[in-house]
């Protein structure tokens, strides 16, 4: 409805740029996160083992990266849906797609180590690991075509240049439109969307399956990369409120975002909670069924002692409690609430990742406190995801002050201020 | 235009706009004027009609909460019940009640009863189905499908006065009032309606009267199949051939190397009964027989030689049988599960034959007396000295249930070692119930038994003392009639 459009904002405007409080905080950010990062990679790699500070990196790694490729998701399905709701916090979620930049270059000590072999965290790649583990040569000759570290490398530059092509593209084409308010600029992008859709699709299916499930490398689930994919989105989705909801709180915007936005973006997140589980729940279902020792011993492993509880804090904590939450409408409408259950769930993204990664770190330990590197593992892995995050805060509040934090010259604008639910 | 419609009722009054911001101003100005029963129509959805109706939050999301919870409630229990109490059946090896297998039916049921409940809730808090309205009558409002809105202010309203409302919508922006009157078209129902509904009914008892007809008549066709597949179900039975394997048995035999679960017997002692370590020094060569044919039987080919070496004169097969060292206990320990566990394995395999108390009059072998097989041997009465433990040890005992004896069939094939011996274990049992005395049995079912008796006695007593009775007074008929 464009029957009473507030007037769109001229491009000198000043709002939607970000105030001076917020600019301040991104290189604290950026240097107090590195030192976290650092700090708990440290403290993981020395204090527990090297392979134990590499997992929680990666898994700080994998937490932030799927938030990112979330957002991306977020941005082009706005793209190819042609949504107008959405335009007022659209800017939030492409300035977090747009950190999957600095994603690659955090990917290299993964890489590095798998390289040098020191400390390197994926089985596959120690020699000895099919005798040792009884699998037939003839097995483990076609697993290791694919597992191979170069061709691991290789897949992941192919990776992230798809994911920083698409990043850079339509994040330029709608910065470029701040300034221009060329309507060309959407229509290419939604022409673009698409195709872009099913290659970021397979790209991060593939990726979750090299980086996070050959962790267990005689494992499979076709199903995984769609497993994350529904944690990353959900995320998003709750990174976008809460991002949102702080800019607001601070000053970038005003009441350009309505109760109707965060009421659009709960309805997303209640679904993608549900989402969440059905994908979880599915897999579990197949291989519980199937009862195949190899498909099985992956859950095995998260059915016992610290896992077996982190399992039914997912399960309760991460699907039944925030999907309650979040099922009234009085809910969805509070600002305020909807900003506490996206942190809530953003909480309980980091403890689905970690949960799919640290077990295989020392596997068939029996998830006892050793396996979580006891007290000081916890704080590592703790310490290098809230490192991670605070870099990439600290990232996009500095290209955020370069341009406005909401897409102000979009055609579909003035659509997006008027939007009502009811 | 509304005076000749004065006498009919008058159910409301409807004002028409032409865009959607003078009808949202003017659902404002009626709201604001205390109305609340009334209706706004459009060509499409409208958003903040709601608010500017003063229309209150609806009920239905509680409706369809409660239909979903009815329907994982109702899920849950039906599958519960079905598979866990009523038929229970193992699927998968899984448990009875295995929540993780009912999962899909009980999202599928949340979803569709919630769904039931927003779409039947919908229509009860609307009064559909709904088949006219008044405001039908207007000769404006088929445009509401097209691009007019409008607005209606029902008579029923407890505000409501025909001049004030039509003067509250003159002052919007409105070209077009109009009061709503009674339909005066005829309320028959047109006679093609009946026709068409009375033949359709008609028609749609054909297929019950088609069920109803084969049910109780009887065809020389063959029956058609709409599921082939699940009709001749290409799964083999027992005992039946496959083109499958080389050797054309469905039963597979075991993979060489591996045992079955439960079958992981401990020596050959306890498979064959005999005391391997005497046997060793009174005949090695058919103790290394033995060997040889256990290892082969573990090696996936079926135990076909008999542990007993078959010989041609009877004489000598029983010196072998008495020469043999045979185990003088059951090496299984008995418990009360284990002469249970014979028990119920006798009455399956031996009763047949032998009859359940062991006397060997069964129904096999009563049916062979009674048409004078030939070639029939009456099975042993278990009840004889020369079957008692002092003459026929336990592992003999047990060799002859694996081996079988004169025309009893062995049947190892059948009944695991362990039940074997535990059928030993029973024939123990029944033989000593035999010449049990009231001091064999545990003190505190005496008790028990002596009552039985004393009733069983008395009975007897009643019965004998009845026929007594029935004897005089026919012996007294008797004499009167001489």
């Amino acid at each position: 409805m464009s029957n009473h459009a507030p007037a769109i904002k001229p491009a000198d405007d000043p709002a939607f740029t970000l105030p001076a409080t917020l600019s301040a905080l991104s290189i604290p950010l950026c240097a107090g996160g590195l030192l976290a990062l650092v700090g708990g990679w440290a403290l993981g790699s020395f204090g527990v083992d090297v392979q134990f500070g590499m997992s929680a990196y990666l898994t700080a790694f994998i937490y932030c990266l799927t938030i990112a490729l979330g957002a991306m998701f977020f941005v082009l399905i706005q793209h190819i849906s042609r949504a107008g709701w959405s335009i007022v916090v659209r800017r939030v979620a492409e300035l977090m797609m747009v950190m999957v930049v600095p994603m690659a270059v955090l990917f290299l000590p993964i890489v590095v180590t798998l390289w040098t072999g020191e400390g390197t965290i994926y089985k596959w790649d120690d020699p000895g690991y099919a005798e040792h583990h009884h699998i037939p040569a003839e097995v483990w000759a076609n697993k290791t075509i694919y597992l191979e570290s170069k061709f691991f490398a290789a897949r992941a530059v192919i990776y992230f240049a798809i994911w920083i092509a698409l990043a850079v593209y339509f994040f330029r084409g709608s910065v470029t439109q701040d300034e221009t308010g060329e309507k060309k600029i959407t229509e290419r992008m939604q022409k673009w969307s698409a195709p872009a859709l099913i290659i970021l699709a397979l790209s991060m299916s593939f990726a979750m399956f090299d980086w996070v499930m050959t962790l267990a490398p005689m494992w499979f689930s076709t199903m995984f990369g769609v497993y994350m994919f529904s944690g990353g989105i959900l995320a998003a989705h709750c990174a976008v409120a809460a991002g949102t909801y702080l800019l607001q709180k601070n000053g970038a915007m005003r009441d350009e975002v309505t109760v109707e936005h965060y009421h659009d973006l709960g309805k997303y997140i209640f679904g993608f909670v549900f989402f969440w589980i059905y994908i979880g729940f599915s897999q579990y279902l197949l291989i519980w069924y199937g009862n195949i020792p190899e498909e099985t011993i992956w859950y095995w492993h998260r059915q016992l002692g610290v896992w077996g509880a982190l399992s039914l804090v997912l399960v309760f904590l991460h699907w039944i409690l925030p999907f309650i939450g979040t099922m009234s409408r009085h809910v969805r409408r509070q600002p305020t609430l909807m900003f506490g259950w996206s942190v809530y769930i953003l909480i309980l993204h980091f403890i689905d990742v970690y949960w799919c990664v640290m077990p295989e770190v020392y596997e068939g330990s029996g998830g006892t406190l050793a396996a979580v590197g006891g007290g000081i593992g916890i704080v590592a892995s703790i310490l290098c995801a809230v490192g991670m995050a605070a870099l990439m805060i600290g990232l996009i509040l500095r290209i955020a002050g370069q341009t406005r934090v909401a897409a102000s010259r979009d055609p579909r604008f003035g659509e997006s201020l008027a939007f009502e639910n009811i | 235009m509304s005076d000749d419609k004065n006498e009919k009722k008058v159910h409301g009054i409807v004002a028409e706009y032409t865009s959607v911001d003078t009808l949202l101003d003017a659902c404002r100005r009626v709201r604001d004027a205390g109305y609340t029963k009334t209706d706004a129509y459009t060509p499409f959805a409208v958003h903040g009609i709601d608010k500017a109706l003063g229309i209150k939050p609806t009920v239905l999301p509680w409706i369809v909460l409660g239909g979903g919870l009815a329907g994982l409630a109702t899920a849950l229990a039906m599958q519960i019940w079905m598979n866990g109490i009523n038929y229970p059946y193992i699927i998968s090896g899984k448990p009875y009640i295995s929540l993780p297998a009912f999962m899909p039916v009980a999202f599928e049921l949340t979803v569709l009863f919630a769904s039931f409940g927003a779409f039947f809730g919908m229509w009860a808090l609307n009064g559909l189905p709904r088949f006219s309205n008044p405001i039908f009558t207007d000769p404006r409002f088929d445009r509401v499908t097209d691009d007019r809105f409008f607005l209606y202010i029902d008579a029923k309203d407890k505000s409501f006065n025909q001049a004030g409302a039509e003067k509250l919508l003159r002052d919007t922006e409105t070209e077009y009032i109009n009061t709503v009157v009674d339909d005066d078209t005829s309320t028959v129902i047109p006679k093609f309606l009946i026709t068409t509904l009375i033949t359709v009914i008609a028609l749609s008892f054909i297929p019950l009267l088609v069920v109803a007809r084969m049910r109780v008549t009887t065809s020389s066709q063959p029956r058609f199949h709409i599921f082939p597949d699940m009709d001749f179900s290409p799964a083999r039975d027992a005992q039946q051939t496959t083109s499958l394997f080389a050797d054309n048995r469905a039963m597979r035999p075991d993979v060489p190397g591996t045992v079955a679960r439960g079958e992981l017997e401990e020596d050959l002692d306890y498979l064959t009964g005999i005391d391997m370590e005497s046997l060793t020094r009174l005949d090695a060569d058919r103790a290394k027989q033995l060997v040889r044919t256990y290892a082969q039987a573990e090696n996936g080919e079926p135990e076909n030689s008999d542990a007993t070496p078959k010989t041609d004169a009877p004489a000598e097969e029983k010196s072998v049988m008495d020469t043999t060292p045979w185990l003088k206990n059951n090496p299984v320990e008995i418990t009360k599960d284990v002469v249970l566990k014979g028990q119920e394995q006798f009455n399956i395999y031996c009763a047949t034959c032998h009859g359940r108390d062991g006397r060997g009059n069964g129904l096999v072998n009563q049916r062979a007396q009674q048409i004078m097989a030939s070639s029939w041997i009456p099975p042993s009465s278990m009840h004889q000295e020369s079957l008692y433990a002092e003459q026929y040890p336990d592992g003999k005992l047990f060799n002859t249930i694996s081996n079988g004896i004169r025309k009893m069939p062995g049947y190892a094939g059948q009944i695991k070692s362990k039940d074997r011996w535990s059928i030993v274990a029973y024939v123990r049992a029944l033989q000593q119930s035999q010449n049990a005395s009231l001091d064999d049995v545990p003190k505190d079912q005496q008790a028990e038994l002596k009552a039985k008796k004393a009733d069983v006695e008395k009975a007897l007593a009643e019965q004998a003392e009845a026929e007594r009775k029935k004897e005089e007074e026919r012996a007294a008929k008797a004499a009167e009639k001489e």
